[in-house]
């Protein structure tokens, strides 16, 4: 490190500095180096803390009762007497909502992440920015308040209608995108131009009809469905997928800024379409970014504890059938803050050590996606300055 | 595939980012919407008469002559119902005792609701609860209190295999031919007499304590214990955050042991809110042991941990772009290291170091997860500074889980509700907007 | 780090010097102990906060030392008073008020009235249609406490008995006050909330005949109530003494029947 060192005084005769005040000064600054050091260590020796206090109460557990039960069993009578405390249920329940967030979250925030990058002018993107941060910033406890107070009772009362709309504004265009590209896909064989219009045509109007009758079967499913609890894994869904949005799109937005200009210029050149140019040659290229925006997005949702404590409707069973999101679910997060309060530590009891079990759990898999969605980000920075 | 088709495709591909966009912002204005309006009804709306007597009574505060005067003018109105009432009650003493008996179950309720509206009768000093020597206070909720009082929601239980509809009786109905009869319409004609609804600012709801359990009064040792947790956690978070950052940036070699303290940074910013809260109860509390119990210190110093990462990195994002020849000048001016760091490095760099220190702040002060075994209480009063060490205190992320999920009147007190995610949603906000703002003004200066 | 290290010694400090009353455990005798509280402090100027995490938190702040007074809506456990004694603490049982668990159901439910054994059915997942038990056609929601709910202890006790378990479809709420409202927004769901938090959003069912009352409470014949109690550790003196005296005054007495309770 010579270049802290003060050159003038070193180099000129007329200030020797005597070798003791030379060495006290290095001693100093080794010290001072030290101290620096020893505070940037602080963070890893908080996380080390983490993992060993956590781990230290999870383990007693582990030991009394091994690992079958707790990844096994969907019994979960925590204040039973003996107790039980199989956590399947509750894993469950929490890749089921995790799951659900991630399917509305990201192909939305895919999309956002495009058009915040390549379509929006700069000017629109100024003030699209700060919306998507403000969502990021609001507590989760006011989005559970929202899920709990507002979105749940709606459910009830209304859930069927609502899922009906959603569903016609959402599948209704993409439904006629598909009449469209369909029948242009299917007649392209057809060399003559005129027949191909009309077979063209005809397929159009039969696939309209088509999608009519899907959609309007399935409206009318979902517009009858009576929704009997609104505290469900479909309302956590929701409100988890706005709460991971963020994430993904300023995650993803950055890895396809760092696509260069030229892969998109170079695909213009060759007669793409922009939608063709992002789809073909950007997403491709900043692939392995959009992957670490997802994952951290779904670390988001897997985390969050307030709005599944809230408006999950905590009921550790695995829903019937499987793939029900509109029955009530338990998740490891508010199974934690939910049973915390029975947790006798004083007779080291397997009921209090199984929580700190299901928050190592939690702790070991965000570490094994944060290293995971970090060698993708380190391996994608090394291809785009390689090339 | 033809050109039309291209065309289309890339049009909807179009779309389908700007909905998203669109989709992003509607749920902002979805959740936020019904927040803001409600939440600014716990600050304006059409107090009556019974929020007046309680801001004098509980707080001192209003016009204590003028108060009088109102309390003259409603009992002219209010004397003539209690008047009918104990007509009524005469009237029962010399009835057929049977027929007495039928009337007396049906007159409980129609007491008990009229007391509900305008509070205890004169002179009536028995109930202890505040929430019984009061009347309604805001005018909303005095209006379905009426109609409770007017009529009789009834369920219609006959046929035992279907959910039962709800319908309404007038309870006058049942009064028929009694001297209560006219006491209904009576109400009902006069109730605003009663009451003197009248437009009302209550910014006390921001500064005052909570009487009865956040049935009437303030949300100000919420607002307080927010802030005292979040601002603790910055004191030990922000100066520990720039020294790390420090050694990111300017010392630190590439190597194993750097990227293996970066890598420790981003896990733990990915652990999950409810893990710092067990690590602070087993940590802080039960081995630590810096307080007997919950308190302010413990849950700050939580929730420090939990916002340090994000303080690092921002302080390393903004001492990265301060430009290297200021570093280079006083470098070779003969400044030492730390010397340039001290004072022109971190000089630079401190409005984006202050961004992320002022969006750690918004972070740490909507928590719960992590305060919930370490700071939080349901009630209390708000604590002095000087027992931020080992006192708990109320703080409004977790109050609004309390008293939404918790309270024993949930559904009677949604404006409280609605005002603390007000609050505290504001408080988060406009710390995010100061440092939206205060970016802004950095990129201009950077720019030149 | 050095001011880190005082900073937490000072902690340690000056929390042994706190004064004021802390109040941790149940949501059910949360409301008396608010208000209990909100009273204290008026009249005396002693700083009271409350908790409410559950009654068995309550009994583990109480072993902790971590708060004065733990207010439970069940016995204290024979494990928890074993544990409370190793640490040299004699806990102390002191009844603030007697309460009823209501059986709830929603307004718009027809369901005369259930028996005990039918209570424990739905619980138990044997019954899983209004239908079997003189009802309409609806699936029951049925929805429980949480474990550290003393409530939920009670109900297990009185209703359902400890060999079989509470199905795991049951929602769990976190307090009464939860369990009242989901009952009060979901017309098929059934639910147990202390005698107190009943109002006119829910419904009370009679349980073998008898509706819950303070008369039928107080003479025994409705059998799912249970005492509510302020434990403390060794015989309280000052201001906590004060404090417990509360439930036996007569302003106390009116408090806890304002409230929905019945004082003993």
């Amino acid at each position: 490190m010579s270049g802290d060192v003060n050159r003038d005084s070193n180099r000129s005769g007329a200030f020797v500095v005597s070798e003791g005040r030379r060495k006290m000064q290095k001693a100093a600054r080794t010290a001072g180096e030290s101290i620096l050091l020893l505070i940037a260590s602080f963070v890893a020796i908080v996380v080390l803390f983490i993992f060993y206090f956590v781990a230290v109460d999870a383990v007693p557990y582990f030991q009394q009762r091994g690992f079958a039960e707790f990844f096994t069993s969907s019994n979960w009578y925590p204040a039973g007497d003996p107790g039980e405390f199989g956590a399947l249920a509750i894993i469950y329940g929490t890749g089921m909502v995790t799951l659900g967030s991630a399917l509305l979250a990201v192909p939305m925030g895919i999309a956002a992440a495009v058009c915040l990058s390549d379509i929006l002018p700069f000017s629109v993107r100024q003030y699209a920015k700060p919306v998507i941060e403000m969502l990021a910033a609001i507590p989760s406890v006011a989005f559970g308040f929202f899920a709990l107070v507002i979105l749940a009772p709606l459910l009830q009362t209304s859930g069927g209608p609502m899922l009906m709309w959603v569903w016609w504004i959402l599948a209704g265009p993409f439904l006629l995108l598909a009449v469209i590209v369909g029948s242009d896909l299917l007649t392209a064989g057809i060399e003559e131009p005129v027949r191909r219009k009309r077979y063209a045509t005809m397929l159009q109007v039969l696939f309209t009809l088509l999608a009519f009758l899907v959609l309007y079967v399935v409206g009318s499913q979902l517009n009858g469905m009576q929704i009997l609890t609104g505290t469900n894994a479909l309302n956590v869904s929701i409100i988890l997928s706005f709460m991971a949005l963020p994430t993904i799109v300023s995650v993803a937005e950055d890895s396809l800024q760092s696509v260069g200009r030229e892969l998109r210029e170079g695909s213009y050149a060759l007669g793409a379409t922009r939608a063709e140019t992002l789809v073909k040659t950007v997403l491709p290229a900043a692939s392995s970014g959009i992957l670490a925006a997802v994952i951290l997005g779904i670390m988001r949702s897997l985390g969050e504890t307030m709005v599944v404590w809230m408006a999950s409707g905590n009921s550790s069973h695995i829903p019937d059938p499987w793939y029900n999101y509109l029955e009530a679910v338990r998740t490891l997060t508010a199974t934690i803050a939910g049973d915390m309060g029975e947790a006798d530590q004083v007779t080291g009891s397997a009921r209090y050590h199984v929580l700190f079990a299901m928050g190592l759990l939690l702790l070991v898999i965000s570490f094994i996606s944060n290293l995971i969605s970090e060698r993708i980000v380190v391996r994608q920075r090394k291809i785009l300055s390689g090339q | 595939m033809n050109l039309g088709t291209r065309k289309i495709l890339d049009r909807s591909f179009t779309a389908l980012g700007i909905g998203s966009i669109v989709v992003m912002a509607l749920a902002l204005l979805i959740v936020i919407t019904p927040i803001i309006y409600n939440g600014l009804g716990a600050v304006f709306f059409k107090g009556t008469i019974e929020h007046r007597k309680l801001l004098y009574n509980e707080f001192h505060r209003g016009d204590g002559a003028e108060l009088e005067r109102e309390i003259a003018e409603v009992a002219v109105y209010r004397d003539q119902a209690y008047r009918m009432l104990a007509d009524f009650e005469l009237e029962l003493e010399g009835m057929d005792p049977e027929k007495a008996r039928e009337y007396r179950m049906q007159y409980g309720p129609v007491k008990t609701a009229l007391q509900t509206l305008l509070g205890p009768p004169p002179g009536d000093d028995s109930a202890i609860l505040t929430r019984f020597r009061y009347g309604q206070t805001r005018w909303e909720k005095a209006e379905e209190k009426l109609h409770a009082l007017l009529y009789e929601s009834k369920w219609d239980y006959s046929d035992p295999d279907v959910m039962a509809k709800e319908y309404f009786v007038r309870r006058a109905e049942s009064f028929e031919g009694t001297k209560l009869a006219p006491m209904f319409g009576f109400v009902e004609k006069n109730a605003e007499k009663m009451l003197l609804p009248r437009f009302t600012l209550y910014w006390g709801f921001l500064t005052d304590s909570s009487i009865d359990a956040h049935i009437f009064g303030g949300i100000w040792p919420e607002i307080q214990g927010t802030f005292f947790l979040a601002i603790g956690a910055m004191l030990f978070a922000f100066p520990l955050g720039v020294v790390a950052a420090i050694y990111f940036t300017e010392y630190a070699k590439d190597g194993v042991f750097t990227s293996m303290l970066r890598s420790a940074n981003s896990t733990l910013a990915g652990v999950p809110s409810i893990v710092f809260g067990l690590f602070g109860l087993a940590f802080f509390i039960n081995t630590l042991n810096v307080s007997e119990s919950k308190s302010v210190l413990a849950g700050a110093l939580t929730l420090a941990i939990m916002i340090l990462p994000t303080i690092i990195r921002a302080a390393e994002e903004a001492i990265l772009a301060v430009p290297k020849t200021y570093k280079e000048a006083s470098l070779g001016l003969g400044s030492t290291k730390w010397n340039t760091i001290v004072t022109v490095i971190l000089p630079a760099a401190l409005p984006g170091i202050i961004t992320g220190g002022v969006i750690s702040l918004g972070r740490a002060a909507g928590e719960t997860a992590p305060i919930i075994f370490t700071a939080a209480v349901s009630v209390g009063s708000a604590i002095g500074i000087a027992d931020v060490l080992s006192s708990p205190t109320p703080a409004l992320s977790w109050n609004i889980y309390n008293l939404a999920s918790e309270h024993e009147a949930a559904a009677e007190i949604r404006h409280v509700q609605y005002g603390m995610v007000l609050a505290l949603v504001s408080i988060v906000l406009l710390l995010n907007l100061s440092a939206v703002l205060l970016r802004a003004r950095i990129s201009k200066k950077l720019k030149g | 780090m050095l001011a880190l290290a005082a900073l937490m010694l000072m902690g340690t400090e000056v929390s042994a010097a706190g004064n004021g009353i802390v109040i941790d455990g149940s949501t059910t005798v949360g409301p008396i102990a608010k208000s209990f509280a909100a009273y204290f402090t008026k009249r005396y100027g002693v700083p009271v906060t409350v908790s409410e995490s559950g009654s068995g938190n309550g009994a583990k702040s109480l072993i902790n030392g971590a708060c004065d007074i733990a207010a439970m809506s069940r016995d204290m456990k024979t494990q928890e008073i074993a544990a409370a004694r190793k640490k040299g603490i004699q806990p102390v049982a002191h009844v603030a008020a007697l309460d009823g668990i209501a059986i709830v159901v929603h307004p718009s439910n027809p369901v005369r009235g259930l028996t005990k054994a039918q209570i424990a059915g739905i619980y138990q997942g044997r019954y899983t249609n209004w239908r079997e038990v003189g009802g309409p056609n609806s699936r029951i929601v049925v929805i429980q406490r949480e474990s550290n709910s003393g409530t939920q202890e009670s109900f297990k006790t009185l209703v359902t008995g400890k060999a079989v378990p509470i199905m795991p479809r049951a929602e769990s709420q976190a307090s009464n006050g939860a369990v009242k409202s989901r009952v009060s927004t979901t017309p098929s769901a059934i639910g147990f909330i202390g005698m107190g938090f009943l109002d006119s959003s829910v419904r009370a069912v009679p349980v073998d005949g008898v509706k819950p009352s303070v008369a039928s409470i107080r003479s025994g014949t409705y059998k799912l109530s249970r005492k509510l109690y302020f434990y403390t550790s060794g015989q309280p003196t000052g201001s906590i003494k004060q404090f417990l005296a509360l439930p036996s005054t007569a302003d106390g007495r009116r408090i806890i029947s304002e409230l929905g309770f019945i004082s003993q």
